[in-house]
């Protein structure tokens, strides 16, 4: 169907109702399902234990938050860095940083055992030496700035100097979060696959690099995956910049991933050591998530000629998306997997495969993102930037999209 | 007795918790994961309910009767601890002691009486159960037991027992045989558990027992095929001997010799793996050395007539070079047999490198005192008396019989008298000329003291007849006697009376369930097994009047015994009721008050024991003498040692039986054994079962096997598994080198083969274990139980055990079959 | 105020598990929630394997990394409990975090899958906010301290019979299971430890036994590198946990 001129995005019309019937459907029977498996058996209806206390529920948490945290950074190049040929997405990633962070709060909220006491229990505990206080602390900072931020832009605020200094706010709240996250394991010296100073630098790369991955695909999304019916600031910069960006990246992360792989291979400590060999390299779904999702991107990205390419960015930006969310989950249970001070007693490896509950609530995260980024594209003009820019959309094509 | 006070002591985050718990709100979502913005409703802080009540009761999970204390709170048993003041528990107890309140919740009980609607029998077929009166179920037994007797088939009734705790359960069989008329009333499970020791015994120094050992006071232990650490008994007061041997100056050192890896071996100082089946090479070598190094006991074994004599390997000494004293038949032993057995001849037939055996007999033969213990893993073939015969005879080498940290024997406690005499109402009839249905006593089995694991087959040959009416107490063949695929065949057209309180698969066979109390709901008298040897006879109290409708086996005996005709209904109406049979059992005690003031049944049933410390007799410097009330004072004459001590024909120990010699011509029909040569201590070659299995399979008890209901204790369950692979599963151990032979990797699923059945199971690999032995835990592979048991792996190794004993103890060969290892 | 240690001798200790039942029962913890546990390690070849154990009850550490990764303060070190570190269960949000710091596994999150099927907590469903209810129970609870059956939700942990050592005279040096004026003060696993391999004392008090023991007996703490201090000291060969290694390839040339 053919959306109007003053229809310029893909998803104001029937499709985004359509997308957000279809979302919304998988939002409750994914979250419903999950209720009643909780209200029925309670955790039990999970496959982690108390030797593996993390499961996907953590792992798919720790993609949102950390695909916030990139989103909110990537926001900041143009709000706090002044690299102005990123506004045109600017307001768009604020708004998924915020959205992508619920949808993971979520998660987590339904993975925890009591998530309505965390409410008083941790600002009365006032446990400092705790990260996961911090967390608390700075991700509803962090939710509190985006959500600022974004009221600001809604506002057509771009550059009075409240929102400059919400911007800078925002921006460090995002570091903090996602660098105290990666504290969260990083810290942790009994579980050393995990113990790692540089965590919060991993975290940041894979965090932005996640971000701009689910970037790409919304605005195309939004665009009903047609460059043409973009604004031209936005076409310059996804045939300039952004591609560049997302291959340094996933290059980044590849490197980041390599010097952890070669570090914990060459380690004597079986506590790592394990993780790699049987564990991570022993997994073709690990194997398939790097090569597949990471290797293959970059090399596709690395070249001129391609990177450009629409259906190339789409299936980069996918391939990304699902590649980091294995890397999260094989982080998560990798710290994990090596039975602790168990020695000979245990014999294999802790095995843990997820639940169709705890796929019930990734799916519910994914689906929940996914109807609150919809609403958001019918309900507020998520592709606005700033005034002073030539108004693309008087230059802008009518949008096609099926 | 309020055993704790109550005291809140409030302290720093606990009260704010609370604070901001209560201003929180009240939302509450019925599912969890989402509770807990309101705070717990009740404050839950340091609030002991109730009034704790201690009981006093014997555990019932292995045969060891350690005393326990039972604590009861508003009438909920929740926690089980060691009696103290119990000569056997000290306090403590072993880890299956605590389980026992799981014994009494067991939501899989039987709830009353029952019987059968199905009349097919079988693994699949549900017995259809259904709830019956006591009245209507003890007449109904009754009324066939009469019928049975009008027929002048009385015989044809059998009572089988497994644990006899004493005279009021298990012992009260025979008097109600004697009275209704059949030799079958008390066909105990001995022959299926350990009667290969007890005979060892019996044929070298005259006692059918087991032993009692002087732990705290020995240097050294030999521990051979015992799972001294796991599964002897009695386990607890073994391992509170282990803490005080192991740190003692000096500390006893202890040698192993097993066929598998175990915590026996882990913790022994040398541990030696031995060939199963070949216990007996090892003692023999290790008596050589003892010979030939001069480390016997000179004054307890005797000597050379002349200075400067000694025993020289392959050489034989003068007819009377050598003075016994009290070992009887040492020369022919030596001549005959002992010579040519020499650590190099050992190491070709247990695999036992001769320089650990030559050490390991230098340390025994040269530390005193020192004990030679042995089990099942020993006497568990076809040689298995021979065995026992070679490892015990090492006791008298060293002169550790009846010595101080050596062994001795049990003496029972001081009974009262019953009301009545059985004499006075017994029943003479035709059943007296029957044999028993396992044909113990007769020339199939002369010397055995049991043959339970016969009477499956021998009804099904109508061999000496056919069972009309049987009665199962504590026992359940259908599952655990060897090739228990007969008696599921057997006890088809058998009617069967089960008494346990528990759903086992002899249970299932059953036409009538009279269930039985669990033990902390029981008045039962409970003499100690052997032990330190003084007398001892304990007492359960219930801990609670029985939660659901059952009797004690005792009363159901006495209840039947009152509607059978004739003069037996008197004389169980004269008997009255459990409680007042064990009150004049109680009533001996008047006349010899325990060590701890016991004298009557309230006293008794107080302190839950009666014992009369010390032990009476004393070997000291080779001379016996009895306690005289201050001292091992009195020096005994020949005679009082025959009667005591050495109940042998020579009075004294034999290395060379007479007691085997009065069975000459059986033992050489079943054991190919020349008849002159019987008697001796000998190495006999064991007769592996199992077709052409080419590895042993042994399947070891272990420490959580709680007397047949381990498997349907959830937490038994998850701790069960001793050695390998975590928690929650019973694994085959397997060398990994045998198990790649046959392309089996570590985790896999396995099936084990002999030629009367398979089993299947998951593979753990276990280096310290012997390439050629797999190591099957045995516990789990129930049909019934419970909901725990039923269907839990591994197979049950008895289906693949051939029912085959020992010719002279009739101790079942459990360990001895051969099988085949494949993968499933 | 004492501060409460656990001596182990490993050279006494036969590996029974009369500890973890004794714990389970007075604790009524779930099949496999084991508080007090032993675990097993066998390495070498027959003829001269050798197999090792180690009973684990949680090592109430002086400097406790599950304490400081608890968000809510829900788990806390109470030195006025002789230094016991106990899970409040009206504070606990489930996070788990801390069973990811303790080195030693000793904490649970008994809202899992049971690992004995038939699920026991389908056989004695909980009543009153109870994860489960046998029909056994010890009288005594603190949520605040751990103490009784747990709600769903939360972690639970060893709490050192905090519910019976807590009646302990003021100032004893020991708590031996042996004076039966203590024994009811005693910590279910020390109490019924059969060879006698666990003590209970004061490690304040340098007269007391388990300093005595540590003392005389080299005690060691397990795995000292964390720097977490337990305040549990093993004695004798055999506190050294070997590496784990996957079974199948322990005889891997």
């Amino acid at each position: 169907m053919i959306t109007s001129n003053s229809r310029p995005n893909a998803l104001q019309g029937t499709l985004g109702w359509l997308l957000l019937v279809v979302a919304a459907a998988v939002l409750v029977a994914s979250l419903g399902y999950a209720f009643s498996q909780l209200a029925a058996e309670g955790h039990a209806s999970f496959n982690t234990s108390s030797r593996l206390p993390w499961g996907q529920p953590i792992a798919t948490y720790l993609y949102f938050a950390l695909a916030s945290s990139g989103l909110g950074l990537v926001a900041s190049l143009p709000l706090v860095f002044g690299f102005k040929q990123y506004y045109p997405i600017a307001k768009r990633c604020i708004f998924l940083a915020f959205i992508v962070l619920i949808s993971g709060m979520t998660v987590l909220a339904m993975e925890l055992g009591h998530v309505f006491r965390m409410l008083w229990a941790i600002p009365t505990g006032l446990q400092t030496q705790s990260a996961m206080f911090w967390m608390g602390v700075f991700y509803a900072l962090d939710l509190l700035f985006l959500l600022w931020k974004f009221s600001k832009l809604q506002g057509g605020e771009w550059d009075s100097k409240t929102s400059k200094q919400l911007g800078i706010a925002s921006f460090i709240g995002v570091l903090l979060a996602s660098g105290n996250l990666a504290l969260i394991f990083g810290m942790m010296s009994m579980r050393p696959f995990w113990f790692d100073a540089l965590m919060p630098i991993y975290f940041y790369f894979t965090g932005v690099t996640s971000g701009v991955a689910a970037l790409v695909f919304f605005v195309y999304l939004a665009h009903g995956f047609r460059r043409d019916a973009m604004p031209s600031a936005l076409q310059s910069l996804l045939t300039g910049a952004l591609p560049k960006l997302f291959a340094a990246l996933i290059g980044g992360t590849l490197l980041f991933i390599a010097v952890r792989a070669i570090t914990g291979l060459y380690s004597n400590n079986p506590e790592v050591n394990l993780v790699w060999t049987d564990y991570l390299f022993a997994s073709p779904l690990y194997i398939a998530a790097l090569l597949l999702g990471l290797l293959l991107p970059f090399a596709l990205l690395l070249s001129s000629s391609i990177r450009n390419r629409v259906d190339i960015q789409v299936l980069t930006a996918c391939l990304v998306f699902l590649g980091l969310f294995a890397e999260r989950f094989y982080f998560v249970v990798g710290g994990q997997v090596v039975p602790l001070f168990k020695g000979t007693w245990a014999p294999d490896l802790i095995e843990y495969a997820p639940s169709t509950t705890e796929w019930a609530l990734t799916l519910s995260g994914v689906s929940l993102c996914f109807v609150l980024y919809l609403l958001g594209e019918k309900l507020l003009n998520l592709g606005d930037m700033p005034r002073q820019e030539p108004d693309q959309r008087q230059t802008e094509q009518p949008a096609v999209a099926t | 007795m309020n055993l704790f006070q109550t005291l809140i002591n409030r302290r720093r985050f606990l009260q704010s918790s609370a604070a901001v718990g209560a201003s929180a709100g009240a939302v509450t979502a019925g599912i969890s994961g989402l509770t807990g913005l309101a705070p717990t409703k009740e404050a839950r802080a340091q609030s002991p309910r109730g009034d704790t009540v201690v009981t006093k009761n014997v555990c019932a999970q292995c045969p060891a009767r350690c005393g326990i204390d039972v604590y009861t709170t508003d009438g909920r048993v929740h926690a089980i601890y060691g009696t103290s003041d119990n000569p056997i528990a000290n306090g403590k107890l072993c880890p299956k002691g605590h389980l026992g309140t799981y014994f009494l919740y067991d939501p899989d009980r039987f709830k009353g009486p029952m019987k059968r609607t199905n009349p097919n029998k079988g693994r699949d077929e549900d017995p259809g159960f259904v709830p019956i009166s006591w009245e209507e179920a003890l007449d109904t037994v009754a009324e066939r037991l009469n019928d049975l007797r009008r027929r002048e088939e009385s015989h044809r009734f059998a009572m089988f027992y497994g644990r006899g705790w004493g005279a009021s359960d298990a012992g009260i069989q025979y008097p109600f045989g004697e009275l209704y008329g059949t030799p079958n009333a008390a066909i105990g499970h001995s022959s299926m558990c350990a009667d290969g020791s007890k005979k060892a015994k019996h044929v070298t120094d005259g006692n059918n027992s087991y032993s009692s050992y002087d732990y705290a006071n020995t240097n050294y232990l030999l521990i051979m095929g015992a799972s001294f650490l796991e599964a002897f008994r009695p386990y607890n007061y073994v391992m509170q001997q282990w803490g005080h041997m192991r740190t003692k100056s000096p500390k006893t050192r202890v040698t192993t010799v097993d066929v598998r890896m175990s915590p026996t071996m882990a913790a022994s100082d040398r541990a030696l793996y031995i060939k199963p089946g070949t216990d007996g090479a090892f003692a023999l070598a290790v008596a050589h050395v003892i010979l030939t190094e001069g480390l016997w006991d000179r004054e307890f074994v005797g000597d050379f007539e002349h200075d400067g004599q000694r025993f020289v390997a392959g050489r034989r000494i003068g007819a009377s070079a050598f003075d016994e004293k009290w070992v009887h038949g040492l020369t022919d032993w030596w001549n005959e047999e002992l010579k040519d057995r020499t650590p190099e001849w050992a190491e070709d037939v247990t695999g036992i490198k001769a320089a650990d055996i030559r050490r390991t007999a230098m340390e025994f033969g040269s530390t005193r005192p020192a004990i030679a213990l042995f089990e099942r893993g020993a006497t568990g073939h076809s040689n298995g008396t021979y065995n026992g015969m070679a490892i015990h005879s090492l006791n008298a080498l060293v002169g550790s019989l009846f010595a101080e940290g050596g062994l001795g024997y049990q003496v029972g406690p001081s009974y009262g008298e019953l009301p009545v005499k059985v004499e006075d109402y017994a029943r003479n009839g035709a059943w007296k000329d029957q044999p028993r249905l396992d044909m113990k006593g007769t020339d199939k089995w002369p010397m055995a003291g049991n043959m339970m694991q016969e009477c499956a087959q021998n009804h099904l040959d109508a061999d000496p007849y056919t069972l009309d009416t049987a009665m199962f107490y504590y026992t359940n063949p259908i599952w655990t006697a060897p090739n228990p695929q007969v008696w599921e065949e057997a006890l088809k057209d058998v009617f069967v009376i089960d008494t346990s309180p528990f759903p086992g698969e002899t249970a299932m066979y059953a036409d009538i369930v009279l269930p039985d109390c669990t033990y902390l709901e029981r008045t039962q008298d409970v003499p100690t097994y052997p032990f330190e040897g003084w007398p001892m006879a304990e007492l359960r109290v219930p801990a609670v009047e029985p939660i659901y409708d059952t009797k004690m086996y005792g009363d159901v005996i006495i209840e039947l015994g009152k509607r059978i005709e004739g003069p037996m209904g008197d004389y169980y109406r004269e008997l009255g009721n459990l409680e007042n049979y064990i009150r004049h059992l109680a009533a001996g005690f008047a006349d010899d008050p325990g060590d701890n003031g016991v004298d009557g049944f309230d006293s008794w049933k107080e302190k839950g024991v009666w014992y009369k410390k010390p032990y009476r007799w004393r070997l000291i410097r080779g001379e016996f003498y009895e306690w005289d009330g201050e001292r091992y004072g009195r020096q005994m004459s020949e005679e009082e040692v025959k009667e005591h001590l050495f109940k042998t024909p020579s009075g004294k120990f034999e290395v060379n039986s007479g007691y085997l010699q009065e069975h000459a011509e059986y033992i050489e029909r079943e054991l190919g054994i020349p008849r002159d040569r019987v008697g001796l201590v000998q190495w006999v070659e064991p007769v592996h079962t199992g077709g052409d299995g080419d590895l042993h399979l042994v399947t070891p008890k272990t420490p959580m096997h709680a007397e047949g209901r381990g498997a349907n204790l959830p937490h038994n369950i998850a701790i069960h598994q001793p050695i390998v692979g975590g928690s929650g599963t019973v694994y085959l151990e397997v060398h990994p080198q045998t198990a790649r032979e046959r392309g089996i990797g570590n985790g896999d699923r396995v099936r084990i083969v002999s030629d009367i059945g398979s089993i299947e199971a998951e593979c753990r690999f276990v280096a310290a274990h012997r390439p050629d032995t797999l190591v099957l835990p045995f516990e789990f592979g129930h049909w019934a139980q419970g909901r725990w048991a039923k269907g839990r792996g591994p197979g049950n190794s008895s289906e693949v055990t051939a029912n085959r004993s020992d010719p002279i103890s009739g101790l079942a060969s459990y360990y001895t079959g051969k099988v085949r290892l494949e993968r499933a | 105020m004492a501060k409460w240690g656990m001596v182990i001798d490993l050279d006494k200790c036969t590996g029974c598990q009369a500890c973890t039942t004794a714990c389970s029962m007075e604790n009524n913890t779930l099949p496999g929630e084991s508080w007090q546990d032993v675990l097993y390690y066998v390495e070498g070849e027959n003829p001269s394997g050798q197999m090792k154990w180690l009973p684990r009850p949680c090592m109430q550490c002086e400097n406790p990394s599950c304490v400081h990764v608890c968000p809510t303060r829900a788990t806390y070190k109470d030195e006025d409990a002789g230094g016991i570190v106990f899970v409040d269960w009206n504070r606990c949000i489930g996070c788990k975090y801390c069973m990811i710091a303790c080195p030693y596994g000793v904490r649970f999150y008994a809202d899992e899958k049971p690992l004995v099927e038939p699920d026991i907590r389908e056989a004695f469903p909980g009543e009153n906010g109870q994860l489960w209810s046998p029909p056994y129970q010890n009288p005594e609870e603190d949520y605040r301290r751990g103490i009784g059956i747990q709600p769903a939700g939360v972690v639970s942990k060893c709490t050192f019979c905090y519910h019976k050592v807590r009646h302990a005279p003021e100032g004893i040096a020991d708590l031996d299971e042996e004076d039966p004026d203590l024994k009811e003060y005693v910590p279910a696993c020390v109490r019924t430890c059969a060879p006698k391999a666990r003590y209970f004392g004061d490690l304040d008090n340098p007269e007391s036994r388990v300093n005595q023991l540590i003392g005389d007996k080299h005690g060691v703490r397990l795995k000292d590198h964390t720097g977490n201090k337990p305040q549990v000291y093993y004695l004798g060969a055999g506190a050294g946990v070997p590496a784990f290694t996957p079974a199948d390839r322990e005889t891997d040339a």
